[in-house]
């Protein structure tokens, strides 16, 4: 286990390098000057977008910007932001925010999604199965900014039931529906995978076998069909952590929750490659670590894998 | 292994109670207890730090003229009053001014309010080693050249045009006539700065010290920026609040929800999704009034066929201009946020006519653009594609879209809309002169003159990437007549002349207003004192509840 763990870590070296040098890549390919655009329609003194231009390397040609970016990262030392702000601070800032949220959204998606899912699994072909496909269904298709909208209009604007948006130090109540318009989606994804796992496993041969043994019914689900169920579903709910922290943009900007999205989406309207670049580096960090997460939970769920 | 599963059952469970009491603590707004007197405004995230020569957008231009005071100050309408200033004497031809200061102007953490406090204040945002962005302002101030030599600069350097007299009086000597002087110094840039900022002006751009109606109480980046009642203040400004709290958005969606939901008081603008039922809606008070942004494209002096000056230019300047049928495209597809214009800038400016000779090229008549369009066919066949390029990331579409059918259908041309993804990438477009066709351009002034629009936009000396003249115009009638208003004794003399160089542009047609944006923005019901100035923005401190 610890020679494997110490395996994964060092593959996260080539990863992170790869997804930083390309991330840099795409906002530097971004057309448009960053600095002509901070002056607006206004006239641009040339010396003075040049002194910019110098102060943030936007003059230098784009690998050795990529460089002295990973020189400067060795050292936790991620630059400024053209509001003359440290990166590093901004993200701390919006951090916790997003990890609230995304917890929140995780907690919501991974508890109904399996109760919701082992429900529809059990009684396949009943009312309530068809009405938690449908509304799945519903779920899967309609875009988060469609569901975020509606719920805000309704849920904020029209009936008052909960805040219209989170703001300054949002707390639970204030991010309760971003957190469900967020894991919504993931929900219905993990609903239908947990049915489809219960319903396939439940015929197996090994459940009639523990069903012969005079095993209670109970014991049966609990011990032998839903352990082998829910290994898909951890795995998903591992990668979604990550995917939840990224996805939150769309439901941040709506919502306006000052978390890590908001500020991407900021950073990229502005092109603040840093902060860009910063805050990727760490989403892929996020998302390696949930990885290695799940096939830690993997050894725990299946003895197979774990005496492999 | 039941236990291992029911330790991570146990994780997720305390995670969730964990939340649950966050929100607990978390869900009561430390601010909520004095709300009464605090208003909460709509604002982004400022693009620069807080110093006044280094703000040009208005993310930061909201607080910022909040904190800061200038030598002047302007009423609602734009009209220039004395603020910090108890006098701005010139001579004769506009090219020396005596500055004298009222006593006993103090900044906010109570140092006093000097002559120093400018002179030093505008040198250092003209010097070019400060890299500030509005540093082109102080362009006509005596020694402004010298400051631009980047090698040999520290930062420190002086405008050699400034003299302090005394502690109250300074002179400023300008390199050519500038007759807007006087109202040009109301413009955020020429705000004097506290001897504090120079130990450390990153510091100071954080937590600015001015000498305003309001002094900045904290700026969580990127969440809110709190302004309360500066109690040394003695200026124009009367608050009817105790605070301004500007709430930072990315999105005006949400801000509009937030305004409908009473999370917000007031917000500046409307969702173009919303333009049609914000003035109608309940649960909302709204304004909408003509403002003092002007919607235009330029067509490029020496665009093939429409080349500025000749003949046939200026008949298709005016046939296309003719052909769009402004008040339909207003009505239907700004539901009326939008205003018929007369001339290049704007009904909030001091000095504007709605009666100027020529303005009837702006007014839709089909008849009459096909017959200037045919006059121009005769001296010179056109069979180009006619493209009007804009940025699409400001919401432009259904506007450009609207207008390109309206030529297409009158003169019968092939005419299309050229969209551009971001403004970055239509700015650069602009700049390197690379739009083979009309495009975008849009005007919001620093100061309330006519000065601020026509010399930045129409004169020659701004062309050729010297200033905002993106359409590189130059007429010389024009070029005098913008001389002799920089060199007329009084404003009113001033704008006569501007008047008469509006006339040149209504014949020549360099860019083709489209309209006038309203200032138009909503607020919470139970917000009293709502106006608009001449910015378009709520005067945030006749706000009360």
């Amino acid at each position: 286990m610890g020679k494997y763990l110490l395996r994964r870590i060092l593959q996260m070296i080539p990863v992170v390098l790869g997804t930083t040098l390309l991330v840099y890549a795409l906002v530097f390919a971004l057309p448009g000057d960053p600095v002509k655009a901070m002056f607006g329609d206004k006239p641009v003194n040339a010396a003075v977008a040049a002194q910019i231009r110098a102060e943030y390397n936007l003059d230098k040609p784009f690998i050795i910007q990529y460089l002295l970016f990973l020189k400067n990262a060795l050292t936790l030392n991620f630059g400024n932001t053209f509001a003359g702000q440290p990166v590093i601070s901004e993200i701390g800032r919006a951090f916790p925010v997003t990890i609230k949220l995304a917890l929140m959204a995780f907690v919501f998606e991974a508890v109904f999604g399996v109760v919701f899912g082992i429900i529809s699994g059990l009684k396949k072909g009943k009312w309530y199965d068809s009405v938690i496909l449908i509304v799945s269904l519903l779920l899967i298709s309609v875009p988060t900014f469609v569901t975020g909208f509606l719920a805000q209009y309704f849920l904020g604007v029209k009936w008052r039931l909960l805040p219209v948006t989170a703001g300054n130090d949002p707390g639970f109540l204030d991010l309760l529906m971003p957190a469900v318009v967020l894991g919504s989606v993931s929900m219905a994804y993990i609903i239908r995978l947990t049915r489809s796992e219960v319903s396939s496993n439940i015929a197996e041969d090994y459940v009639r076998t523990a069903r012969a043994k005079g095993m209670s019914n109970r014991s049966v689900i609990v011990r032998h069909v839903l352990r082998n169920s829910l290994i898909p579903v951890v795995t998903y709910l591992g990668q979604d952590l990550g995917a939840l922290m990224s996805g939150a943009m769309i439901s941040e900007t709506i919502f306006n929750v000052h978390g890590i999205g908001f500020l991407t989406y900021q950073s990229i309207l502005k092109g603040e490659s840093n902060m860009v670049v910063s805050i990727v580096t760490l989403l892929t960090l996020i998302f390696v670590v949930c990885n290695l997460i799940v096939d830690m939970l993997y050894a725990a769920l299946d003895p197979r894998i774990r005496y492999a | 292994m039941k236990r291992r599963l029911l330790a991570v059952s146990a994780v997720l469970c305390s995670m969730g109670m964990l939340l649950a009491g966050c929100g607990a603590n978390g869900g009561s707004d430390s601010g909520q207890k004095d709300s009464k007197s605090v208003i909460t405004a709509f604002d982004t995230e400022p693009q620069n730090p807080l110093i006044p020569g280094n703000t040009n957008e208005s993310g930061g231009n909201r607080p910022d003229s909040l904190i800061f005071a200038g030598l002047v100050s302007f009423d609602a309408k734009g009209k220039a009053s004395n603020e910090v200033a108890q006098s701005i004497e010139g001579n004769a031809n506009s090219t020396q001014y005596t500055v004298k200061l009222k006593p006993g102007w103090k900044f906010s953490d109570g140092t006093p309010v000097t002559s120093k406090s400018f002179t030093k204040a505008w040198s250092y945002v003209a010097n070019v080693k400060n890299a500030q962005k509005c540093s082109s302002f102080f362009s006509t101030i005596q020694g402004y050249d010298d400051l631009q030599k980047v090698g040999s600069l520290k930062g420190d350097e002086q405008l050699a045009g400034l003299k302090d007299v005394d502690d109250t009086t300074f002179t400023v000597t300008m390199s050519k006539p500038d007759a807007t002087f006087p109202i040009k110094v109301g413009y955020l840039a020429f705000a004097p700065l506290p001897e504090s900022f120079y130990k450390n002006p990153k510091a100071f751009g954080n937590a600015p010290l001015g000498n305003g109606p309001y002094k900045l109480e904290s700026w969580n980046h990127n969440t809110e920026i709190r302004l309360v009642r500066n109690n040394l203040y003695k200026g124009n400004v009367k608050p009817k609040n105790d605070g301004v709290t500007f709430k930072i958005y990315t999105k005006v969606d949400s801000a509009y929800a937030d305004v409908q939901g009473g999370n917000l008081d007031v917000l500046d603008t409307v969702p173009t999704a919303d333009t049609k039922s914000f003035q109608t809606d309940a649960n909302l008070q709204a304004y909408n009034q003509a403002g003092s942004v002007i919607q235009m494209f330029t067509i490029p002096s020496n665009l093939p066929h429409f080349v500025s000056g000749t003949e046939e230019g200026t008949l298709r300047r005016q046939a296309i201009s003719k052909a769009i049928d402004r008040k339909g495209i207003i009505k239907k597809v700004l539901n009326g946020t939008g205003t018929q214009p007369v001339d290049f800038t704007s009904p909030k400016t001091p000095g504007f006519s709605k009666d100027l000779k020529g303005k009837d090229n702006l007014v839709y008549n089909a008849a009459q653009a096909k017959e200037l369009w045919a006059k121009a066919n005769a001296i010179s066949k056109d069979n180009d594609k006619f493209t009007i390029s804009y940025n699409t990331d400001g919401g432009n579409k259904a506007i450009y879209d609207a207008m390109i059918n309206s030529i297409k259908n009158t003169l019968g041309i092939d005419a299309s809309a050229d969209p551009m993804p971001t403004f970055q990438e239509f700015r650069n477009a602009v700049d390197k002169r690379s739009i083979k066709g009309g495009f975008r351009s849009g005007w919001q002034p620093d100061y309330p003159s006519a000065e601020n629009y026509l010399f930045q936009e129409y004169d020659s000396a701004a062309a050729h990437g010297n200033g905002s003249n993106d359409g590189d115009y130059s007429n010389q009638k024009f070029d005098a007549l913008m001389d002799q208003a920089y060199a007329a004794p009084s404003t009113d003399a001033a704008n006569a002349i501007y008047s008469q160089s509006q006339e040149i542009l209504l014949n020549d047609l360099p860019a083709i207003p489209m309209y006038y944006d309203n200032a138009h923005g909503v607020a919470s019901k139970k917000l009293k004192g709502l106006v608009a100035d001449w910015e378009n923005m709520p005067v945030y401190s006749q706000l009360h509840k």
